[in-house]
């Protein structure tokens, strides 16, 4: 591989980086970066990359790829071919595979299934067995196979006993816990929030303080145990922001992500029944999008992940109230960040920068990586610019549940490139 | 014609659509006797899809249709089958095949009648989906109400009962509302929806005052299943304290009522007062047909010729 990036403006706040330069990546080392001239030979691949910007490789610490047990809906293959599609370099996936990520051998298997891969895998192993809420995972041998962090995603440790022993026990190697905060005795039968419209539409409701009775819980918790590690996976509510800022006022090493999805769009969609707009946590109104908004201009939202969750158009393509919940977001996570915030003048391009590359790494403790000569080359290469409609057919993902069919964005990944690997995005 | 090419919920109707319903209705109504028959829809194949049990509304528009002449058939999704796991998408698909033009849904599911009327080139009309609507009920219930008292605008009505639950009461409170009528809701606490101040409607705390300010009442039919799951504590108490008695019409003598059916006598309503004449239950039964000849042929004129 020899590709040279001619007047591309380089992007890190981490380095305090902004310039525009030649880059030139050889094997997959940024061989050289210039404001002058970089004489190539034949062999190069050579791009006018004015329009374009290179950020170290974006990181989405929150998907479901789906294997082992459910490869119909995604398989590694695909949904590592999905990140990079979306520009991403690095992912951590979710434990609620069959079997649960909860033992060292699923680990091994995954790590088998991903290695030689442009996209980094990582992976999130479940807190309790089987994610039953009761007994408590091998955290230290899971951690000692790579795990970087724990949760039962998809439900929330509800018995706060046994949250309890998991701060405790995760104390002893400072282990990050997550939580999918819902309780699901409030939530039982949802299939959309609880509003006015689910009201109108007959729909049973997910109510807000569902999420923020777990979270402030689990703050409580984790402040009682002598301030524990704690993130809060996809944060949608006001009232759970104003709980996670408050916390974070007092000094807790608390931290929380929001999707693309909670920030762009409103539960009134769902009056159109459409089952791609059918996630856990749902749609919130747009109060609650004003108050990601705000979360993520002052910092209480570190970081967005997209929940990339698949599910196959024969699970989806049913009623409404029948239909599992979630959506993919990979394709789109980098253009929705970019329309909904960016170019709203919510965020600047470094805080974008920030929220999907380099936070997520820094809550995980891992190295973020540095646009400098000498070093492997991890980056995501997008014009921030560029105008498009989505289309779901030619998302890289083995599900097309994204409700953002024939959305216009503006914003695009052009190029991912990672482990001596270049893709070229296809969008 | 009306507004819409289809029925999925209350708000497709507009004022000047359910004028339309009602003076069709009328005309069906005064025109009808024992062996006429209507060529509305004559030619036109009408599908009642009830993938929920229901006695009268299935033979209400069983009976609107064939009054219409069109061809119709039935099924149930006990005898479907949807039961054997066939998708609700492949039922579609496989009646469409086999040429129909208008379908009858009912469904368990709310929001079922959207998603298959996104699935195809028929005509939906919604007979009750989940908690969601039931929008030919509020036809044939204002239609009542406007034989009765042959004006609208200014009635005052207050629905009593489980509203949270209740496809009936959505659509009334909103067709009701479309008519210019006054609308009240009566309903123990753990039965309303918590967004209800958003609905227009005015609440009435207590069943006495709510049926001294009406001209009419809706009672709704409470289901045996909320005190099981908790959100009712004993039948006894919602009787005393929501339903509908003797003593009722006693200070109210004029009173109306109205109420979908079947009826959980001794619950939300006494039986000792089933009989009052006041007390519409069959006329709406009657009406029904009415109404729904009404719609079948306001929507059906499209196919037929």
């Amino acid at each position: 591989m020899k590709i040279l990036f001619k007047n591309i403006r380089l992007l890190n706040p981490e380095q305090n980086l902004d310039k525009i330069a030649n880059l030139l990546i050889i094997d997959g080392i940024i061989s050289k970066i210039s404001e002058t001239d970089i004489q190539v030979d034949n062999e190069t691949e050579v791009v006018n990359a004015e329009n374009l910007i290179a950020s170290p490789g974006l990181f989405d610490m929150h998907v479901h790829f789906r294997e082992p047990g459910y490869e119909y809906k995604e398989t590694i293959e695909s949904g590592c071919k999905s990140a990079a599609n979306g520009g991403f370099t690095g992912v951590v996936v979710m434990p609620n595979t069959n079997p649960t990520i909860d033992k060292p051998e699923v680990v091994e298997y995954i790590k088998q299934k991903a290695k030689d891969n442009l996209v980094e895998l990582l992976q999130a192993a479940a807190i309790t067995q089987n994610r039953e809420g009761k007994q408590l995972s091998p955290m230290y041998e899971l951690a000692d196979h790579g795990v970087v962090y724990f949760t039962d995603d998809g439900t929330s440790v509800t018995d706060s006993n046994v949250m309890r022993r998991a701060f405790e026990y995760a104390s002893a190697k400072d282990f990050m816990l997550a939580q999918h905060a819902e309780d699901h005795k409030l939530t039982e039968n949802f299939s959309a929030n609880e509003s006015e419209l689910t009201g109108k539409l007959g729909l049973k409701g997910y109510p807000n303080v569902a999420e923020e009775i777990i979270v402030a819980r689990d703050i409580m918790l984790a402040e009682f145990l002598g301030n524990r590690r704690y993130h809060v996976s996809h944060i949608s509510t006001r009232g759970a922001v104003r709980i996670v800022r408050a916390a974070k006022a007092r000094g807790t090493r608390v931290t929380c992500e929001v999707t693309p999805h909670h920030f762009s769009l409103p539960d009134d969609l769902v009056a159109s029944y459409n089952s791609d707009l059918k996630m856990n946590p749902p749609l919130r109104t747009n109060d609650d999008i004003d108050a990601m908004i705000d979360a993520l201009k002052d910092g209480t939202i570190d970081c967005i992940a997209t929940d990339h969750a698949p599910h196959s158009l024969h699970e989806k393509n049913v009623e409404f109230e029948k239909a599992p919940c979630g959506i993919v977001g990979l394709e789109t996570s980098l253009a929705v960040s970019l329309t909904y915030l960016y170019h709203q003048n919510h965020l600047t391009l470094n805080q974008i920068i920030e929220k999907m590359a380099i936070n997520p790494r820094k809550l995980l403790r891992i190295e973020v990586p540095s646009i400098s000569e000498g070093n492997s080359a991890n980056l995501t290469i997008f014009n921030p610019n560029e105008e498009w409609s989505v289309n779901k057919e030619k998302l890289m993902t083995k599900s097309k549940n994204t409700p953002y069919n024939k959305y216009q964005l503006k914003g695009k990944p052009y190029f991912t490139i990672n482990n001596n690997k270049i893709h070229k995005c296809v969008l | 014609m009306l507004s819409k090419p289809y029925l999925l919920s209350s708000d497709d109707l507009t004022k000047e659509d359910i004028y339309k319903v009602f003076e069709k209705a009328s005309f069906f109504q005064e025109n009808y006797a024992p062996g006429v028959k209507f060529n509305d829809l004559k030619g036109v194949t009408v599908c009642l899809a009830f993938f929920e049990n229901s006695t009268r509304t299935k033979l209400s528009f069983e009976l609107a249709a064939k009054r219409l002449s069109a061809d119709s058939f039935s099924f149930q999704s006990s005898s479907s089958s949807l039961s054997k796991g066939e998708s609700l998408i492949d039922t579609l698909r496989t009646i469409e095949a086999m040429g129909v033009q208008i379908y009858v849904v009912r469904h368990n599911c709310s929001g079922s009648p959207n998603f298959l009327q996104q699935n195809t080139d028929g005509i939906v009309i919604n007979a009750g989906d989940g908690k969601h609507e039931h929008p030919t009920q509020a036809l044939l219930d204002s239609y009542t109400l406007y034989k009765k008292f042959g004006k609208l605008e200014g009635l005052k009505v207050a629905i009593v009962g489980d509203i949270l639950h209740s496809r009936v009461a959505r659509s009334n409170v909103n067709v009701l509302n479309t008519l210019g009528v006054e609308v009240a809701v009566c309903s123990p606490g753990t039965l309303v929806p918590r967004h209800i101040d958003n609905w227009k409607v005015k609440m009435i705390p207590n069943v006495d005052d709510a049926v001294e300010w009406s001209d009419a009442v809706m009672v709704l039919r409470l289901q045996r299943e909320r005190m099981e799951s908790g959100l009712l504590p004993t039948m006894r108490e919602f009787s005393n304290y929501y339903g509908i008695n003797k003593t009722h019409f006693e200070k109210k003598p004029d009173l109306v009522l109205l109420h979908p059916g079947p009826v959980n006598y001794g619950i939300e309503l006494d039986y000792d007062v089933s009989n009052y004449p006041n007390v519409l239950i069959e006329t709406q039964v009657t009406h029904g047909v009415f109404t729904r000849m009404a719609l079948l042929s306001l929507l059906g004129s499209r196919f037929s010729k």
